[in-house]
């Protein structure tokens, strides 16, 4: 049996999950109720009255004194200044145009676009709100199959979340003590195996079924496709993506420096396109900030409450019972990704990482998985893309998937729910196909971050 | 109870220019970033004063920001249930979170980290670093400045729903609540 004080760090997080739901913002329910626990332990005589100030020393310490967590607003301003100078939508068109004869070319064009325009929102929900928008009514006009419309578009709009320059990687980097450039070199090939997975699944479809996706007829092109229109609006932008994830990749410059130079880079181009004016800088900066505070609002939420964790004496116990239960590398490894994988069906991955992974991060690290993996010194960074693939999976799958409810929000009469709930099928499946293969290969995640050693 | 709602805008006032002034730092951070790549890569002089400046402008940035954002409403929530909620319900959700949670949050964090600021400011703390930038007191003091305008934001939504929940009729419309239940076409239940 174990005392009401042991109990109390669980008791933290069974009076959080009613509170979340109830519509008032995470950020402060988090705060709130790590505050509301350590006035118990305090009335309790188990902690100091003054010992709050530690937490706000942590929130000091863990949320702004860190130079890694510069690059998430320069991403985000990147991205927002990609789609408010109409960059992104540039690139759908000349995209569309290029790839009008490959059979599902729109589809494909539209997986390209959810991960430029991943970055610009930070969270899952906001990214599939605006590829719906922007991309949905395109391919319904041009009479696509609404569960392949809708299924490309909810699939591409999350994998943003764990292809790099990922803020999720970011934040999950600096939670779990590791280097956000490895992390990003590790989530290359899982994202692009995924993207692969996509387009062979809408080629085969297509093919086999054209009318699943008409091309484009030569009539309706107002604008035929010139040489200077791909230079225009397809090579700016991909070459600034390379330049940014190059240089972070090839060691030459840090995520944060390389984040500020592609910022700096997304404000040129909109200058080149003749499109920075005030209003649209305006915009830009009000947007940018707002999703960033929006971010760290939780961040620092979540580290109230953590810490509050920490202080009640949670860690140690978590510690405790998976050492004298004696559970090994692959249950704790399974029960993680179960929790994870239900917990995504609910909450965005901003506070699943920030509220479970400072709980197990001591343990992670730790975790004995025998010759499984090729290096034990990689187990974190192994960890953290099965979660990325884990959670992408769980938000995409029905009935309770949220992105698939953000999605319906978004096309609101333009589609069923049933036509959602049929399209998103095969591409969970190819999800769980892709986990599986990271779980059994290790190495799919692990070689290029070993490789540029 | 017209007074009361002139308060809530004066409060909601006050952090929005405040968090409308910070954005501006998110450009102001790109040249800081971009000077200091410069600088390190072709001119080979790295500075740690820059590198400090960044996550100083990043952390002024979102901190004073935060009032802001709940104003605007930028602050996410899970609306599962709450979406299904009346303006009325909504109403009650904001003033028990701000009474329960947010303002309880907002005073600790703003009573311990005038502590915070008080030791930094008294032993005049710089970086650890011989090289860094000085007077560390300056950012630590956006953490409460920062909860100060989130508190200011919340006192404006708690008059605001409770306003709207018990007030006269004539003033419960000019609520955001009250503008909310024209915008969906409900009356209040």
């Amino acid at each position: 049996m174990i005392s009401f004080i042991e109990f109390l760090p669980f008791l933290m997080f069974l009076t959080l999950v009613p509170l979340l739901f109830s519509g008032f913002p995470i950020a402060f329910v988090l705060g709130g109720t790590g505050l509301a626990f350590w006035g118990l332990a305090v009335l309790m005589g188990i902690e100091n009255p003054n010992s709050f100030f530690l937490v706000v020393s942590r929130i000091f310490g863990g949320v702004v004194n860190k130079q890694l967590l510069v690059a998430i607003p320069m991403f985000i301003f990147m991205g927002t200044m990609m789609e408010k100078s109409g960059i992104a939508r540039d690139l759908l068109n000349t995209l569309q145009l290029m790839t009008r004869r490959v059979p599902g070319g729109l589809a494909l064009s539209v997986t390209l676009l959810g991960v430029i325009l991943a970055a610009t929102t930070g969270i899952i929900g906001a990214s599939v709100v605006m590829m719906t928008l922007m991309a949905l009514p395109v391919m319904l006009e041009r009479n696509y199959n609404k569960p392949l419309a809708t299924g490309t578009i909810a699939a591409s709009g999350t994998l943003g979340i764990l292809l790099p320059p990922s803020i999720m990687l970011v934040v999950m980097a600096d939670l779990l003590g590791t280097s956000a450039g490895g992390l990003f070199l590790a989530a290359v090939v899982p994202s692009l195996m995924l993207a692969i997975f996509y387009l062979i699944y809408i080629f085969a479809r297509t093919s086999l079924n054209p009318s699943l996706a008409p091309p484009m007829e030569d009539a309706e092109i107002d604008d035929p496709l010139t040489f200077g229109m791909i230079l225009k609006s397809f090579v700016p932008p991909l070459l600034l993506i390379i330049a940014v994830l190059g240089s972070i990749f090839g060691g030459i410059a840090t995520p944060t420096e390389a984040s500020g130079v592609g910022a700096f880079g997304a404000i040129l181009l909109a200058r080149l396109r003749g499109e920075l004016r005030f209003t649209v800088l305006r915009d830009v900066v009000e947007r940018s900030t707002l999703t960033t505070t929006m971010l760290f609002g939780l961040f620092v939420g979540a580290t109230a409450f953590s810490y509050v964790f920490a202080l009640l004496g949670g860690h140690d116990q978590i510690l405790h019972i998976i050492q004298a239960t004696g559970t090994g590398g692959w249950t704790v490894l399974l029960i993680l990704m179960i929790a994870v994988f239900l917990l995504g069906f609910f909450f965005d991955w901003i506070e699943i990482t920030l509220i479970i992974l400072p709980v197990f991060a001591p343990i992670i690290a730790h975790l004995d998985f025998g010759g499984h993996l090729p290096d034990p010194g990689l187990t974190t960074m192994w960890f953290a893309i099965l979660m990325a693939v884990n959670l992408q999976t769980s938000f995409l799958t029905p009935p309770f998937g949220f992105a698939l409810f953000y999605m319906k929000g978004a096309a609101a009469d333009l589609v069923d729910l049933k036509d959602i709930y049929k399209g998103i099928i095969p591409f969970v499946l190819l999800q769980l196909l892709g986990l599986l293969a990271i779980l059994l290969w290790p190495e799919i995640a692990l070689w290029l971050p070993a490789a540029a050693k | 109870m017209g007074r009361l709602l002139t308060f809530a805008s004066l409060m909601d006032s006050g952090a929005t220019r405040l968090g409308r002034a910070s954005a501006w730092l998110i450009v102001v951070l790109i040249l800081v970033i971009m000077t200091d790549v410069t600088l390190r890569r072709w001119f080979v002089i790295g500075s740690t004063k820059l590198q400090e400046l960044e996550w100083h402008l990043h952390g002024a940035l979102f901190l004073l920001a935060l009032g802001r954002a709940y104003t605007r409403d930028a602050h996410v929530r899970i609306e599962l249930a709450s979406e299904r909620f009346s303006p009325r319900g909504k109403a009650w959700v904001e003033l028990a979170g701000c009474c329960l949670f947010l303002l309880p949050y907002v005073a600790a964090v703003i009573w311990f980290g005038i502590d915070y600021v008080g030791y930094s400011l008294e032993y005049d703390e710089a970086s650890p670093s011989a090289t860094g930038l000085p007077h560390r007191w300056i950012i630590k003091a956006a953490i409460p400045i920062g909860f100060l305008t989130l508190g200011m934001a919340a006192l404006s939504k708690l008059i605001h729903a409770s306003v709207f929940l018990f007030g006269q009729e004539k003033f419960a419309h000019q609520t955001s609540f009250g503008r909310m239940a024209k915008s969906v076409g409900g009356t209040h239940d």
